[in-house]
């Protein structure tokens, strides 16, 4: 079991009820839908996964781990299990295609001739060959999100959060992200897709946590409440 | 720690100086205008101390002698007084010196004071009487007053003591300045540095989610902020040395009664002391806002 939630409940401290009574478990190797509307509470679910906020009630397991006790000196640890993919892409402006993705790497202290080959060879997987020297500015919208997929799923992690990655994209370009986030998951990386896009959840019929007004209101695959 | 990981660092930290000119030269003259400044006030300071602490040794008392005292008995008083309690050096003034002293002071004319005063020097013998602390000057003229042989003694209460007041007033407003200005330093550092921090917060939030360290957040604006600190203080100290030198050198000779700090070991100490604390301002100046902003 990947992600374990028991009874999570958040209320922010102007008293907004982000969540309420979440239970749910995520397993290696899924692939989940997170829906529902704006303030229903997906943000809160993934910024708890990320340890960004903690439940006011409740506990969170990730990989056997609570995330409630766990150190402040180990969050570290626990983001670099994570990757995360943002709607407006969040890539360093004054860096290299190449940079954005070795700066993952930098940052958790990869040796250097690892950082060349795993850059190299995430950049291939994701379809980016031959831009590696490009900045963001001269990439297309999804091309601009490959990068930021690039940079998620280089460290290795054991989860893709993906918040709305389609969001900012164009019908086409969003199956391309799809097909390229499907691909990572079959190689047995969980994801878990923040969206409101109802098309492509239906077809790619996968399990679809439904959130409204901080509750989980369905539970199921392929199917939209 | 991996050496890459440190070339990482010192990459960062220079690449940030580039990129941000503007806002580095902002803080470097910041922290080198506060050092300056600082050192300004304290050379100051260190200067009136050093006229305070001369014109407070020269507080003396003077103990006029009552007339027609044996040599022996003089002696024996000036034995008396050199054994009491608190004082430092007892010194025989003759009254015939100290007509001659008093001529000196008058300046010397065409004329001879004895012969003025027709033969007959006023002025009786004294002593000159140093205490160990000038501050407690008055309490040892009083009790010394009760010797017998003295006749009169003079230490000029009223100078004296608003001497003293003055004096703890400057030492008090001193420290309260010095301190006042290293706060300002401070926080005018730690608002610079919050600034470059603020420009680069899309790129802290990265760092954060992807699972940097916090240390290894903070580690090259920590360089930053020493490398700007150390360069502003190195201006400083560098204009305040050929400052005060050229004070020493040129307005010295003119202004002979002003005792100015020469004393190299001393100076070297002030400058260095002054690095020391410009590098420390960068360094506080970092920690504040770098442990603000990182909260994630």
């Amino acid at each position: 079991m990947l992600v374990q939630m028991y009874n999570v409940s958040k209320t922010y401290s102007n008293g907004v009820k982000a969540l309420v009574d979440v239970t749910l478990k995520i397993e290696r190797g899924e692939f989940v839908f997170l829906m529902g509307h704006s303030g229903a509470g997906k943000s809160t679910f993934i910024k708890m996964l990320m340890r960004e906020e903690l439940p006011t009630r409740g506990q969170i397991f990730i990989a056997s781990r609570s995330i409630l006790r766990m150190k402040a000196s180990d969050i570290p640890q626990l983001r670099r299990s994570i990757g995360v993919v943002f709607q407006d892409f969040k890539l360093l402006e004054n860096k290299t295609v190449r940079e954005n993705v070795a700066f993952a790497m930098q940052v958790v202290g990869a040796p250097p001739h690892q950082i060349k080959t795993r850059v190299e060879e995430t950049l291939k997987m994701v379809g980016l060959g031959g831009k590696e020297d490009c900045f963001p500015s001269q990439l297309s919208g999804g091309e601009q999100q490959r990068v930021g997929i690039a940079r998620a799923i280089v460290n290795h992690p054991l989860i893709v959060i993906a918040d709305e990655p389609t969001g900012n994209l164009d019908v086409d370009t969003s199956w391309e992200i799809m097909d390229l986030l499907s691909e990572i998951n079959k190689k047995g990386t969980t994801v878990i897709m923040a969206t409101h896009a109802q098309d492509i959840v239906r077809r790619m019929h996968k399990r679809v946590i439904f959130l409204d007004k901080g509750t989980v209101v369905s539970d199921s695959v392929g199917e939209i409440a | 720690m991996r050496w890459t990981t440190i070339k990482y660092f010192f990459r960062e930290a220079k690449t940030s100086l580039g990129r941000n000119r503007l806002l580095s030269l902002a803080t470097a003259t910041t922290v080198s205008i506060c050092v300056f400044i600082l050192g300004l006030a304290i050379l100051l300071f260190m200067n009136s101390g050093e006229l305070i602490e001369k014109l407070e040794s020269d507080v003396e008392i003077v103990a006029f002698l009552e007339d027609g005292l044996t040599l022996r008995e003089r002696d024996q008083l000036e034995d008396r007084l050199k054994r009491y309690p608190g004082v430092l050096s007892v010194t025989y003034v003759p009254r015939d010196k100290a007509l001659a002293s008093l001529e000196n002071k008058l300046g010397r004319g065409d004329y001879d004071l004895l012969e003025t005063l027709e033969g007959n020097n006023p002025l009786p013998d004294s002593f000159r009487i140093k205490g160990e602390n000038p501050r407690e000057v008055a309490q040892l003229a009083s009790a010394l007053g009760k010797m017998q042989g003295i006749a009169k003694l003079r230490y000029g209460q009223e100078v004296v003591r608003q001497l003293f007041a003055a004096t703890r007033w400057i030492r008090i407003l001193s420290i309260f300045i010095v301190v006042f200005l290293g706060i300002a330093a401070v926080f005018l550092v730690a608002t610079t540095i919050r600034l470059t921090i603020f420009s680069r917060r899309k790129e802290i939030y990265i760092m954060k989610l992807v699972g940097a360290t916090n240390r290894f957040i903070r580690a090259p604006f920590f360089l930053e902020g020493v490398a700007l600190a150390a360069s502003g203080t190195l201006f400083a100290i560098t204009c305040l040395f050929f400052g005060y030198y050229y004070l020493v050198e040129n307005v010295q000779p003119a202004l002979a009664f002003l005792p100015l700090i020469t004393d190299n070991r001393v100076l070297l100490n002030l400058f260095l002391s002054l690095a020391g604390a410009g590098v420390g301002l960068g360094i506080i100046g970092t920690f504040i806002s770098v442990n603000k902003f990182l909260d994630v």
